[in-house]
């Protein structure tokens, strides 16, 4: 049997790159997308807690799956919106507080 | 592969002249004249496109409709010398998910192989069908909610045995709305006619499959046909009853009764299949904002209200029956009042189509 | 037991090759199709897990709709990727020493032991044997009962969600025209027609439309 630790591991790396995707890239397309990278680690880790534990991950997984569609819904509308104002999806160019 | 020569033939029958009768009596062999046909043809990749999804785009589009293949029970189980063999791949309990996850893939198929072709008519077909499948994703998943709270389970093999023998007791009786709501999407996932919006020859030259030649563009062809066999069985299996067919269970010994309730199940998929070609040559293919507005409008609202009302009854009276009827009831209701409403406001909301095909030229000017 | 263990490491070398690959590739349609891949092998170790439930959602959910609105967006937009790369450098170090920072840090927390993670008792069979409730069954019990204040709270996330992007995007064009049934169906003959006597000669004095 693969041991707990190899998932929590497994899943600490797939954040990290999550993390550092998040931080990179300036595209902000690529920026949610890493975010979905960061919360696919958490449902790992709470998949994997839950069956060697029996925790109440695997509920806590559907609420982290729920909450990701949401959010990328309306990220995409933001980034959208986003784009038809300013024409770009430069996250380094999104530096405005107001118009 | 007998499936493109009979949609040849009731073509046309259909448009009343003779399909294909020259390779071998009445035409048998010309699938396999095709075939040969497209296997010898040039098979030419064109310079500008992303080739490696290029190549990988017919093989994800061909290869989730056969996996999907794998849970659909043809029919109960066969014995030969003792061993009871089930007409079924794989019972999976969670078969109906792993259609609908797998079937979502086949999207990929479509929008990635005209992504890659570096084509424009291909990149609006793309984006049409991706747009058409993720709204008509939504009814097909939708629509099967009902029936999965009544039978409670996800196995397809245990749904079409729930159904039981006789026609009435069949789960297109009980949820008659969702079985045409599901029909429908179906009709949309698999990109035919009337939904062939990212084909659409005559606006689109080919749609997303215009770069595609030779073996390639048969992969594309045979997968388009292999979504209507998958569709077809699927519905057959969680409205039809499957392979049940009253009377004809206890006919047989072990091993004939097997081959009858294949043989039933084929039938009764062959039906559905049938009906896939009439409708193709009797409805004209949607614009673009009709076929959005049959989805959210129309169809969406319908498969959320078997939900609330089988939901709702179920937990109440625990009949059937009444189930079947309020669901009709409920649906009419629906469609009247999103009906009344499109047409009291006098200005129906568009829905903005528009925004996807004209939005890049727009945010220049 | 050895198959269970090799198929962790190819599910979890292709998550994670999947995942730098996300964030490394070039073409952001790359990009999401590594995505997909990664999903994919996660949906694997989910089935490993015994939480094949979940792991069709996370396919439904994640390749069926998320992937495909972030193919959409990636298609939609006429950005260019290119000049967006031109700075990707410009926030290596800091980017990479927070993420590397991040990961050691969780990774000691994992190792150390910290958290309790050795339960004897049910580290045996993580699959829930076939005889017991399929997880869907297992799942819903809970849902509905312990957490069903938790799931109406979901759904009201998703409704604000649906109603925010609608409101974010939703514009109402008036540069074109659209079929409006409701005004053909109440097209009135009368209203529409008109009959002219046209004198036999006369000049065009009367305009079509």
């Amino acid at each position: 049997m693969v041991p707990l630790l190899y998932y929590q591991l497994l899943s600490a790396a797939l954040f990290g790159i999550g993390l550092y995707g998040v931080l990179a890239r300036r595209s902000a397309v690529l920026i949610v997308l890493s975010i979905e990278l960061m919360l696919n680690a958490v449902n790992i880790n709470l998949i994997a807690a839950a069956s060697y534990l029996n925790g109440i991950g695997r509920v806590i997984a559907i609420f982290v799956i729920t909450v990701a569609a949401a959010e990328v819904g309306l990220a995409f509308a933001i980034i959208l919106r986003m784009y038809r104002n300013r024409g770009t999806v430069n996250v380094d160019e999104i530096n405005l507080l107001k118009w | 592969m007998a499936m493109i020569l009979a949609e040849r033939k009731v073509s046309g029958w259909i448009q009343d002249r003779h399909g294909p009768n020259r390779v071998g009596p009445w035409g048998i062999l010309q699938p396999i004249a095709d075939g040969v046909k497209f296997l010898l043809k040039e098979d030419l990749i064109p310079d500008h496109v992303d080739k490696p999804i290029y190549l990988l785009a017919p093989a994800i589009i061909l290869v989730p409709a056969l996996v999907t293949c794998g849970v659909v029970p043809f029919g109960s189980s066969i014995t030969i010398s003792g061993y009871e063999i089930p007409l079924q791949i794989a019972d999976i309990n969670i078969g109906v998910l792993y259609i609908l996850a797998i079937t979502s893939l086949g999207v990929y198929g479509v929008v990635l192989g005209a992504w890659a072709s570096n084509n424009k008519y291909s990149l609006l077909g793309g984006l049409r069908s991706s747009a058409q499948m993720i709204s008509y994703e939504l009814t097909l998943g939708l629509s099967l909610i009902g029936v999965l709270m009544l039978s409670s389970s996800l196995s397809l093999r245990e749904i079409a045995i729930q159904q039981g023998s006789y026609p009435w007791t069949w789960n297109f009786l009980i949820h008659f709305p969702a079985f045409l709501a599901f029909t429908t999407a179906a009709f949309a996932e698999t990109n035919r006619l009337p939904f062939d919006l990212a084909e659409a020859e005559q606006e689109l030259v080919g749609g997303y499959h215009t770069e595609y030649s030779s073996m390639k563009f048969a992969m594309y062809f045979m997968a388009e046909y292999l979504h209507m066999i998958v569709g077809s069985a699927v519905a057959v299996t969680l409205f039809l009853g499957g392979w049940h067919f009253f009377g004809l269970e206890t006919v047989g010994g072990p091993f004939w009764s097997g081959v009858i309730s294949f043989g039933i199940f084929f039938a009764k998929t062959a039906f559905f299949l049938f009906v896939f070609i009439w409708v193709r040559w009797t409805l004209p293919r949607f614009r673009y904002d009709q076929l959005m507005n049959l989805g959210w409008k129309f169809l969406l609202p319908i498969a959320i209200t078997t939900i609330v009302v089988t939901a709702t009854v179920w937990a109440f009276t625990q009949s059937k029956l009444l189930v079947g009827i309020l669901n009709v009831v409920a649906a009419f209701i629906v469609v009247a009042i999103v009906a009344t409403t499109l047409v009291m406001t006098r200005e129906p909301e568009p829905v903005d189509d528009r925004d996807i095909l004209s939005f890049t030229d727009e945010s220049s000017s | 037991m050895i198959i269970q263990t090799i198929m962790f490491y190819v599910l979890a070398v292709g998550t994670v090759g999947a995942g730098v690959m996300v964030i490394a590739s070039r073409n952001p349609v790359h990009s999401v199709l590594f995505l997909i891949l990664a999903f994919f092998n996660s949906a694997g170790l989910f089935v490993m897990m015994g939480a094949e439930f979940l792991a069709m959602i996370l396919i439904i959910v994640y390749v069926g709709a998320v992937a495909v609105l972030f193919l959409f967006v990636v298609m939609m937009l006429d950005i260019n990727f290119a000049e967006l790369r031109a700075g990707f450098l410009q926030y290596l170090p800091i980017g990479g020493v927070i993420g590397i920072i991040l990961l050691a840090e969780l990774v000691m927390v994992f190792a150390s032991g910290a958290i309790e993670i050795e339960v004897p008792t049910n580290v045996a069979s993580p699959t829930p044997p076939p005889d017991e409730v399929t997880n869907t069954q297992a799942l819903g019990d809970v849902l509905y009962t312990r957490y069903a204040y938790l799931f109406q709270g979901a759904g009201f996330i998703l409704l604000i969600a649906m109603v925010g992007a609608i409101v974010l995007t939703h514009r109402r064009r008036t540069d074109v025209r659209r079929q409006r049934i409701a005004d053909q169906v109440a097209r009135d003959p009368k209203a529409a027609v008109r009959l002219t006597d046209i004198e036999p000669g006369a000049e065009g004095t009367w305009k079509s439309d």
